[in-house]
């Protein structure tokens, strides 16, 4: 399997605090991974290190099947990036910070006007950066992470400080790139919801440790709704459901199922009223994504 | 690296960093013509482009050349360091070794600008004047050349420190700091021509001694302008390599 970006063993450490431990990212080509977890997480350092700003203190990056030491430049050459805040010069217009970018890439002057289209910021193209918005210095900082046409894109917080218009917006050229360029993203992000409307692949890292990496649609199968049943002896009932074949959990007095049909429900009722147990309440508990989120990372924290 | 020159001169160059180039050779140029030196050396067999020199030199190489050739590294450290201008360079496909010596080249040039407009300064005194004399061209090589020449340690010192701190006054009070005493430092035959902060002026000054290259004793030039280059220029070099963005 070809992994455009494989870590091993990825750590960072501050003094004594561990940033960033034991990381192992596997991201193939064409998808768009999304980085998540809580502010703090290590997100952004490990960017850091995937970019070559920052040295890992120990483990490997292995970018397009090269060592990002050794192979720095060309590497860079192919990834476009946002680090967390937008970066720009604020003495010069829109213009002027893509055509110094330009020079150093190479590119030709049309690219500029291209990328300023794509994220509608030509009306202003000749307006100094200072006086800019957050959301539009972002959309200046993706302009420019688009300028070399990059293999892969690595955002940090994209959507940070934005409108929703500009959120939807962003959103909506994001998943456009893999399809129409081939494009591989790393998008990184605290809110699952913004991950979970672009993102095929997902990695959560808590407190430095990557703890779920795979598809968006096995973290929803997480999500799967819950049914409970409230009778007036839960115990009693749990076992007769358990001597009558069904599986089921017994909690704080609470029977509940995982993955419960309509007809699985309606047998359940049939065999606690005939064992003669009074059926209160049938009730589905749906649990968001993002109380699975929760879940995993105050897990994490509580250790 | 020519890419890399070229952008960095773009965005120097938006930098309002003209009137900056402009102050030294500008208050050589008044302090030039307000001067009074050649009536009191009536008498002394002297070529008259030198009396003027003499006290442009002074206010211009002691203080003003050490000290804005260190704002031109601070200006052009200045918009990396405010929105994350560093960041965003050194993820593009260039190694910072290369960011470093494009930055030091614009500076020097800069140096060197500025040098050829003191140039025109001294040129424009004697004109104002009337000096009959012909000109000394070996002001422009000792005295022009020279002073751009020791500042090489200097900007190499103050790149370093202005890549280091974030704020644009932490590398400018080092460099006064530093300046002032070359103030007493060339009054001193012991300190005088080891202090690098003295090196502009003792080099510009046109009573050194002329059968050398410059103003000062070849072995000078050699041990404490480029020892001094040599030492700030990798100090400032290797930190720049592990600085953490």
């Amino acid at each position: 399997m070809e992994y455009i970006v494989q870590t091993q063993n990825l750590s960072k450490s501050f003094g004594k605090e561990q940033a960033v431990s034991n990381l192992n990212l596997q991201i193939r080509k064409g998808e768009i991974y999304g980085f998540l977890g809580p502010n703090g997480a290590g997100k952004t350092t490990t960017i850091r290190m995937l970019l070559g700003l920052m040295k890992p203190s120990s483990g490997t990056i292995k970018i397009f099947e090269k060592n990002i030491t050794k192979d720095r430049i060309q590497i860079l050459a192919k990834i476009g990036s946002l680090v967390e805040n937008p970066s720009y010069y604020p003495h010069l217009t829109a213009y002027e910070n893509l055509e110094a970018l330009r020079k150093i890439l190479g590119v030709s002057k049309t690219r500029i006007d291209e990328v300023l289209e794509i994220v509608r910021l030509k009306e202003v193209a000749h307006k100094k950066v200072k006086g800019f918005s957050l959301g539009m210095k972002q959309r200046l900082g993706i302009a420019a992470s688009l300028l070399h046409s990059p293999e892969l894109l690595i955002l940090d917080e994209p959507t940070n400080g934005l409108d929703p218009s500009g959120i939807i917006e962003i959103r909506n050229l994001i998943k456009r790139l893999p399809e129409e360029y081939g494009m591989t993203i790393i998008i990184s992000s605290h809110l699952l919801s913004e991950i979970d409307q672009m993102a095929t692949q997902v990695g959560i890292v808590s407190k430095g440790k990557l703890i779920f990496q795979d598809s968006i649609e096995a973290m929803r199968r997480f999500a799967q709704p819950k049914v409970t049943f409230k009778v007036n002896n839960g115990e009693k009932g749990w076992r007769f459901l358990l001597a009558n074949g069904i599986k089921a959990d017994y909690q704080n007095g609470v029977i509940f199922l995982e993955e419960c049909s309509d007809e699985k429900v309606a047998h359940i009722v049939q065999v606690l009223v005939q064992e003669g147990i009074s059926v209160f309440r049938v009730e589905e508990e749906k649990r968001s994504l993002e109380d699975i989120f929760l879940q995993m990372t105050m897990g994490e924290q509580g250790k | 690296m020519i890419a890399l020159l070229q952008a960095e001169w773009f965005k120097l160059r938006k930098s309002k960093m003209v009137p900056i180039i402009l102050a030294g050779p500008m208050i050589g140029l008044f302090i030039g013509l307000s001067a009074n030196l050649e009536d009191n050396m009536q008498g002394i067999e002297i070529n008259e482009w030198y009396i003027s020199l003499f006290s442009m030199n002074l206010t211009y190489a002691l203080l003003f050349l050490p000290l804005i050739s260190g704002v031109f590294t601070s200006i052009i450290c200045r918009y990396e360091h405010q929105s994350g201008g560093w960041k965003q360079l050194l993820a593009l496909p260039v190694t910072r070794g290369k960011v470093f010596v494009a930055k030091y080249i614009l500076i020097m040039l800069l140096v060197l600008a500025m040098q050829i407009l003191y140039l025109g300064s001294i040129f424009a005194v004697g004109i104002v004047k009337g000096y009959t004399d012909s000109f000394p061209m070996e002001i422009v090589w000792k005295s022009i050349v020279g002073g751009w020449v020791a500042t090489l340690p200097l900007v190499a010192l103050q790149l370093w420190l202005s890549i280091m701190f974030k704020s644009f006054a932490a590398p400018f009070a080092v460099n006064v700091i530093f300046t002032l005493p070359s103030i007493l430092a060339v009054n001193s035959e012991r300190i005088g021509p080891y202090y690098p902060w003295a090196q502009p002026f003792s080099m510009m000054y046109i009573g050194g001694n002329t059968d050398d290259v410059f103003f000062v004793p070849w072995e000078q030039v050699l041990t404490v302008v480029g020892g001094g280059f040599i030492l700030f220029f990798l100090g400032g070099y290797y930190y720049f390599q592990r600085k953490s963005i």
